[in-house]
């Protein structure tokens, strides 16, 4: 059964996913490319080190990114043939609900296992083709590691929205901006009146505390470095 | 009776547009039961509601004397089902499709499967988006009957097709029922079709089940009837009125539509002092469309 809908999945997303694959194992070499390798860099100052990490910083943000666009697509086109079919062949299934949404959902996560390996293997390769200046180390599991988390978690957030009907969905994306919407002139208006909400804003707080340790979508704004002390 | 299918005071409502008003039906098992109605009355949603699809807002449903929606894993592992409209997925080839349905029903039958892929002349190797609608139809019911169901659900399961693709899946059909004694469900608005194969028929109209009754009693026992001096109330009539007319310039005759109508019944015209001239067999499709008329509000208050 869990095969089936591995199998179904695979073949709806196969092309996107392997373009996904090879666009993971590409980005750490595209990261790295610029930084060459130089004669006596294994010496070099911690100035011209701090220089040569940021030279691969100006690649981090894809990074997150490219773990998103894995997440949203996986997330979205598991449910896509049922949407389309108006879950008529799911419901007529001698399988339970739970069962069903369970198991597809843990097939996409398989999936997802796909372009990880892409950027493990890719940021190995990458490692593999520069000499690091001492101090300096690679952290290339860590980075596959990294990736896995974020796409897992932006497919988790996205399954979740898009297995219900659009209503729903529309339902959910319209609460979220409307409490940072609503919740921010609310906190901006009520400073005026009342001390605590002068200092403290709460949207940004929440805000802050989702995106940054020890929130949940830490794992999108910390470290993406392949490269660092 | 023992029942495959029994709904008894379903009702559901779907915004102000539409609603299943009331509905109690009972499915003989091992009886092929038509269920007629027009586009529009209520036959694919009463069939989701029994398929646990939807959820009554009343009533209740058993299958096999199971509870629906609370046995549904239960129930579906015995049913056969074949939607309105295609629900396979068009990327696979009609052998992976075959495949992975297979995966879900402990009951599959792959030697039989193998066999209906070659009987109805389905190719294993082509996509499904490139099969015509006949194809496609042919293998909504290869998937069903590959599970070897007690009971086939076949929503409008020719609808579109010819007329040689519509006799095979058929007598596909009427094969399997006649093999395994299994229990068949299905809607049609073809009336002829349903005539020749189903022993029970249902008709739905406007949200309503207007009759349940079994085939025979259902093409022999609509009639219209030429009367004279027609009396104004019908009480206590052995039979059912469904609709009355004046005839035209014929004096005082009156022309009947009535339902469980038996030859004896022609002594209940003379105890009111009318005669009746003649008793005309309706065909099966006059009769469909008389019981409609009959059943829809502004014909019952006589205009």
């Amino acid at each position: 059964m869990y095969q089936s809908l591995l199998f179904l999945h695979w073949k709806q997303i196969r092309h996107v996913l392997a373009a996904m694959t090879i666009g993971s194992f590409a980005l750490p070499l595209m990261a790295v490319q610029g930084l060459g390798s130089y004669p006596g860099m294994e010496a070099w100052s911690g100035l011209e080190a701090y220089r040569f990490i940021a030279g691969f910083q100006a690649w981090v943000i894809f990074f997150p990114l490219l773990a998103a666009g894995v997440g949203i697509t996986l997330a979205l086109s598991s449910w896509n043939w049922d949407h389309q079919l108006k879950h008529v062949y799911a419901l007529s299934l001698p399988i339970s609900r739970w069962e069903y949404t369970l198991q597809k959902m843990f097939a996409g996560a398989t999936l997802a296992l796909v372009p990880v390996v892409g950027m493990w293997i890719g940021s190995h390769v990458a490692v593999a083709s520069i000499n690091l200046p001492e101090g300096l180390n690679a952290y290339p599991n860590e980075l596959a590691i990294r990736f896995l988390f974020a796409i897992l978690l932006a497919y988790a957030a996205f399954f979740a929205a898009a297995a219900g009907t659009v209503k729903t969905t529309l339902y959910v994306v319209g609460t979220i901006f409307a409490f940072l919407l609503l919740g921010s002139i609310a906190n901006d208006v009520l400073g005026y009146y009342v001390a605590y909400f002068a200092r403290v804003h709460v949207v940004e707080n929440v805000v802050q505390w989702l995106a940054y340790a020890p929130g949940p979508f830490e794992v999108f704004t910390g470290s993406w470095s392949l490269i660092d002390v | 009776m023992n029942s495959a299918i029994e709904l008894d005071g379903v009702s559901w409502k779907a915004g102000k547009s539409f609603e299943l008003q009331d509905i109690s039906l009972n499915v003989p098992v091992g009886s092929i039961y038509g269920f007629l109605g027009p586009n529009g009355s209520g036959k694919t949603t009463t069939i989701r509601t029994f398929m646990g699809m939807l959820k009554p807002d009343r009533g209740t449903i058993s299958i096999f004397g199971h509870s629906v929606p609370k046995d549904m894993k239960r129930i579906l592992a015995r049913i056969g089902y074949v939607p309105e409209r295609p629900h396979v997925y068009p990327a696979l080839t009609v052998a992976e499709q075959i495949k992975v349905h297979s995966s879900f029903f402990d009951n599959w039958d792959p030697g039989w499967s193998s066999e209906l892929v070659e009987r109805l002349g389905i190719d294993p190797s082509r996509k499904i988006s490139r099969l015509s609608k006949g194809e496609t139809g042919k293998l909504l019911l290869l998937l069903a009957l590959s599970q070897r169901p007690d009971l086939l659900v076949l929503d409008e399961p020719t609808d579109g097709l010819d007329p040689v693709v519509r006799r095979d899946v058929l007598s596909a059909v009427l094969d399997y029922v006649s093999e395994r004694s299994a229990t068949v469900f299905i809607s049609s608005h073809l009336v002829h079709e349903l005539e020749r194969i189903c022993d029970w028929v249902g008709v739905m109209d406007q949200g309503r089940l207007v009759a349940e009754l079994p085939m025979q009693r259902f093409k022999n026992g609509i009639k219209r009837l030429r009367i004279a001096d027609a009396p104004e109330g019908v009480e206590a009539a052995p039979f059912t009125l469904l609709s009355r007319r004046r005839d035209n310039g014929v004096g005082s005759m009156e022309t009947w539509i009535v339902r469980d109508w038996e030859p004896p019944m022609r002594h209940y015209f003379d105890g009111v002092g009318a005669t009746v001239r003649d008793v005309i067999d309706l065909d099966l499709e006059e009769g469909f469309v008389e019981l409609l008329r009959s059943s829809r509000p502004q014909h019952t208050n006589g205009s």
